[in-house]
């Protein structure tokens, strides 16, 4: 398990203190029919960084999009410096010092770090066009302020992701904002990129600004965070200095109940013939000579950095790749796995990393993902059987415990952890010999993940191979009875349950031996 | 009941031209007496049949994200053929129809949803080469010659009428129908909607995405030729003159049905509204002596005022005072969950 670090992120009772910079009051918002927020309070001091947490649902989008002004609330009120104010779009509520940061990049991927920090009127203007020296100089201010060192002139689009946050938070820095949002700013970091953004939010802290730090990753908010506050169904249950709090009761907060303990240990069958045989598997530049074996109902982890082969090797294994050499089998028989449909009929399922673009089809119903793979091998202008139909998702609705009204409606209105569910329904329902997952809790709170947990080792219970490539370790150490370690494209590690821990895979992962 | 079926229709995209069409169809019954009689309404119905099913065909090509511009080509390309296996090579009226809309299928799957589906070329620039390259095949191949087609079975296609309707509104219904039972209850149904919303999760899904494109390329080629015969039955002749603009009348009824360029939403229900609505205007205003050019006016005026009321629907907003920059960043603001 992750180790709570309650008493290495005390709060430190210089911050967050004097006059609340934004005070948030009693806010209701309901949409069509759901009433997403009920009567929540948040209260931000200048100086603190504000752990905001709660469950997929719990109201946290909805409450951070009425502070930034995108939304109208349906009651309560925003106090900014104890004036109510009220914004009708979130270029009034940036102009009131409020900036937001979301996953989504809203640079202008062509145009350099400098013009994208300053963008709009901002630019410094001589009596032609524009003064590029002095932009730049500005610009080069606003990064030492942060002491952020990027390259200038280097074109949005070729940052990476996380460089492109920082740009996006010099950005707000740069018109003097006050309230810091970032809604889940680390959820795609690598452990360095984190460590980098933390150094920015805590510059931000020092000076004055009021950060709101959304996170899944508890131990994240245990680290940074000098207070929080708990969302759970639209109100706020709780909140104050981090340091009233320990891992464990933060989340019965946010899940008003306690956390289910996975109980695996006693459940590990290996097996000795392999289901998934893989020898020698290149892709040129991402994979070298990756070779593994998967045992009937064993849980077999992939671990090491962004960028290390591991999404490239699960991607080659169904069939996403050209140019694959090696070879693989499953079940003792050889596939040469050309395309998805052919994976799936030698019994491979996929549970990719990106659920939105590749795990469904946001404007379809639940009950066509869920019975999209099942159904992908029948005969096109077969009638799909209503009763069976109904059936099967009654069922998977029920065992994997997905909230939704009905089988009928938009996947895109679960919540993020819902459908991660509905995709991993969808994969079982193929009845697969081998289940190879990508960051299986990506973007889902603990609740979910819980439950996650929870449905993977059902299935390895029932004989499943499963190959799971993850960013968290804890996750790994969790799920996996073995953990490889990639290395630039190299499997470079193969540990037991027994001796592997987060140190020694760091290491592995680091590329040190 | 009748409210849940209020609800039902009005939860639909199509929805605002459904109440446009029917504000239309009584202005016109209130404001001429010619409108609504039983042999203005069949001539109304039945002078829209060709372009029914060139529009039917076009909405399953939408609802994958792609668009066919040479449908109005293949449709004149067919009748040219239908003359030459009638005339020149004495096959019989029937077996000529089966024969000529196969040719259509062929030439939509073969060329337009192989290039598009398989070689993976974009969808504009395949179909507007088409769109030219069969004009040409059209021209080189009649002569630039309109030939007479004379047999009593496309006769009493385009005039005949059973149990007191005529058969081209017969046909439009079986061919809606046929085209809604593809749609709503087959798992081809399913797979053109998962292709348009989202080709890369379809294909991880193991639909076989090349396929379902040449299919729907297929279909509407099938559906341009059915057009093509309809078209020689009515004229009674083959002329390499016809379909030069039906294209931009179709992609306005499909558009106003409530399919989406981008794909992956929408429907047949949707684009037979909006096709009786072109229709309704058409024949409405030319009752009312009003010249066509304002039923072209209309109709354009009309069609961007539906895909803006669409997306007001959506997204509570036009964004129309917002400038370039701030826009985007207001939109990507929206995204994310919880």
């Amino acid at each position: 398990m992750e180790r709570a670090t309650s008493q290495t992120a005390q709060a430190d009772d210089t911050h967050g203190t004097g006059r609340p910079v934004l005070v948030a009051e009693g806010l209701h918002k309901r949409y069509a029919g759901v009433h997403a927020l009920r009567g929540a309070d948040l209260t931000l001091y200048p100086g603190e960084i504000h752990g905001l947490c709660g469950e997929n649902g719990s109201g946290k989008s909805t409450l951070l999009k009425i502070v930034s002004g995108l939304i109208a609330a349906d009651a309560g009120r925003l106090l900014l410096d104890g004036a109510p104010v009220r914004f009708a779009d979130p270029t009034e509520a940036l102009a009131a010092g409020i900036a937001t940061v979301t996953q989504e990049t809203t640079l202008v991927p062509d145009l350099s770090v400098a013009e994208n920090i300053l963008v709009g009127h901002r630019q410094v203007r001589r009596r032609r066009g524009i003064d590029w020296r002095a932009t730049r100089r500005r610009a080069a201010e606003v990064l030492a302020r942060l002491d952020l060192r990027l390259d200038l002139s280097t074109p949005a689009g070729r940052l990476r992701p996380n460089e492109q946050q920082m740009v996006e938070i010099a950005r707000a820095i740069s018109v003097d904002a006050r309230v810091m949002i970032l809604d889940e700013p680390t959820s795609s970091l690598t452990d360095e990129e984190v460590e980098a953004a933390f150094r920015v939010m805590r510059v931000l802290r020092e000076r004055g600004v009021a950060t709101v730090f959304v996170s899944h990753r508890l131990n994240e908010i245990f680290q940074i965070a000098d207070r929080v506050t708990v969302l759970r169904d639209g109100s706020a249950v709780g909140g104050g200095p981090l340091g009233d709090y320990d891992r464990d009761g933060l989340v019965r907060l946010m899940i008003g109940r306690e956390l289910e303990q996975l109980e695996l240990d006693a459940s590990r069958h290996h097996a000795e013939d392999p289901v998934l045989r893989v020898r020698d598997l290149s892709i040129a530049g991402h994979v070298e000579r990756a070779s593994l074996d998967v045992g009937r109902g064993e849980v077999v982890g992939l671990a090491g950095l962004v960028g290390a082969g591991r999404s490239d090797l699960l991607d080659a294994l169904f069939g996403l790749r050209a140019e694959v050499r090696g070879e693989v089998e499953v079940d003792g028989r050889p596939v040469h796995v050309r395309d998805p449909a052919h994976a799936m009929r030698s019994g491979l399922a996929y549970v990719t990393a990106d659920r939105k673009r590749l795990g469904l089809v946001l404007d379809m119903t639940v009950r066509e993902n869920l019975l999209m793979a099942r159904t992908a091998g029948l005969a096109r202008l077969r009638r799909p059987r209503a009763a069976f139909e109904r059936a099967a998702v009654d069922g998977a609705v029920e065992r994997f415990r997905i909230v939704t009204e009905s089988g009928a409606s938009p996947v895109a209105r679960l919540s993020g952890g819902n459908q991660q569910k509905v995709v991993l329904a969808k994969w079982l329902a193929t009845d697969p010999r081998v289940l190879l997952l990508d960051e299986p809790t990506r973007g889902v709170d603990v609740g979910a993940k819980a439950e996650i947990y929870r449905l993977l080792t059902a299935a390895k219970e029932s004989g499943v191979g499963m190959l799971v490539s993850s960013s968290e370790t804890p996750e790994l150490l969790l799920l996996c009875d073995r953990i490889l370690v990639m290395y630039r494209g190299r499997i470079v590690a193969a540990l037991a349950r027994e001796e592997a821990d987060e140190a020694r895979i760091a290491r592995y992962a680091m590329g040190h031996a | 009941m009748l409210t849940r079926l209020g609800r039902a229709a009005a939860s639909q995209r199509f929805f605002g031209v459904l109440v446009l069409l029917i504000a239309l169809f009584v202005f016109f019954s209130i404001s001429q007496e010619r409108f609504f009689t039983s042999a203005n309404i069949e001539t109304l119905l039945s002078s829209a049949a060709i372009l029914w099913v060139v529009s039917i065909g076009l909405t399953f090509v939408l609802v994958t994200g792609g668009f066919d511009l040479s449908l109005g080509s293949m449709l004149a390309l067919a009748g040219i053929a239908y003359a030459a296996l009638f005339n020149d090579l004495g096959v019989p009226a029937v077996p000529a129809i089966v024969l000529t809309l196969a040719f259509g299928a062929l030439l939509g799957g073969g060329i337009n949803g192989f290039l598009i589906g398989r070689a993976g070329l974009s969808f504009l620039v395949v179909t507007l080469g088409t769109l030219t390259l069969f004009r040409g095949v059209v021209n080189l191949w009649s002569d630039t010659r309109t030939e007479q087609v004379i047999t009593p079975v496309l006769d009493s296609l385009a005039f005949d009428a059973l149990v007191g309707i005529p058969l081209p509104v017969w046909i439009m219904a079986a061919t809606f129908l046929a085209a809604l039972y593809v749609q709503r209850s087959t798992y081809f149904g399913r797979d053109i909607y998962a292709v348009g919303g989202s080709p890369d999760a379809a294909r991880l899904s193991g639909i076989r995405v090349s396929r379902t494109i040449i299919a729907v390329y297929a279909l509407a080629g099938l559906l341009a030729a059915f057009g093509g015969v309809l078209q020689v039955a009515r004229i009674g002749a083959a002329s390499p003159l016809v379909g030069d603009a039906i294209i931009f009348d179709a992609a306005a009824a499909v558009l106003l049905g409530g399919t989406s360029l981008a794909g992956g939403v929408g429907g047949v229900g949707g684009t037979a509204i909006g096709v009786l609505f072109l229709a309704t205007l058409q024949n409405g205003l030319s009752v009312s002596g009003v010249a066509s050019f304002w039923q072209q006016i209309i109709t354009g005026a009309i069609l961007i005022a539906a895909v803006g009321l669409d997306r007001l629907q959506r997204e509570g907003s036009l964004n129309v005072r917002l400038p370039r920059g701030r826009r985007t960043a207001a939109a990507s603001a929206s995204g994310g969950d919880g």
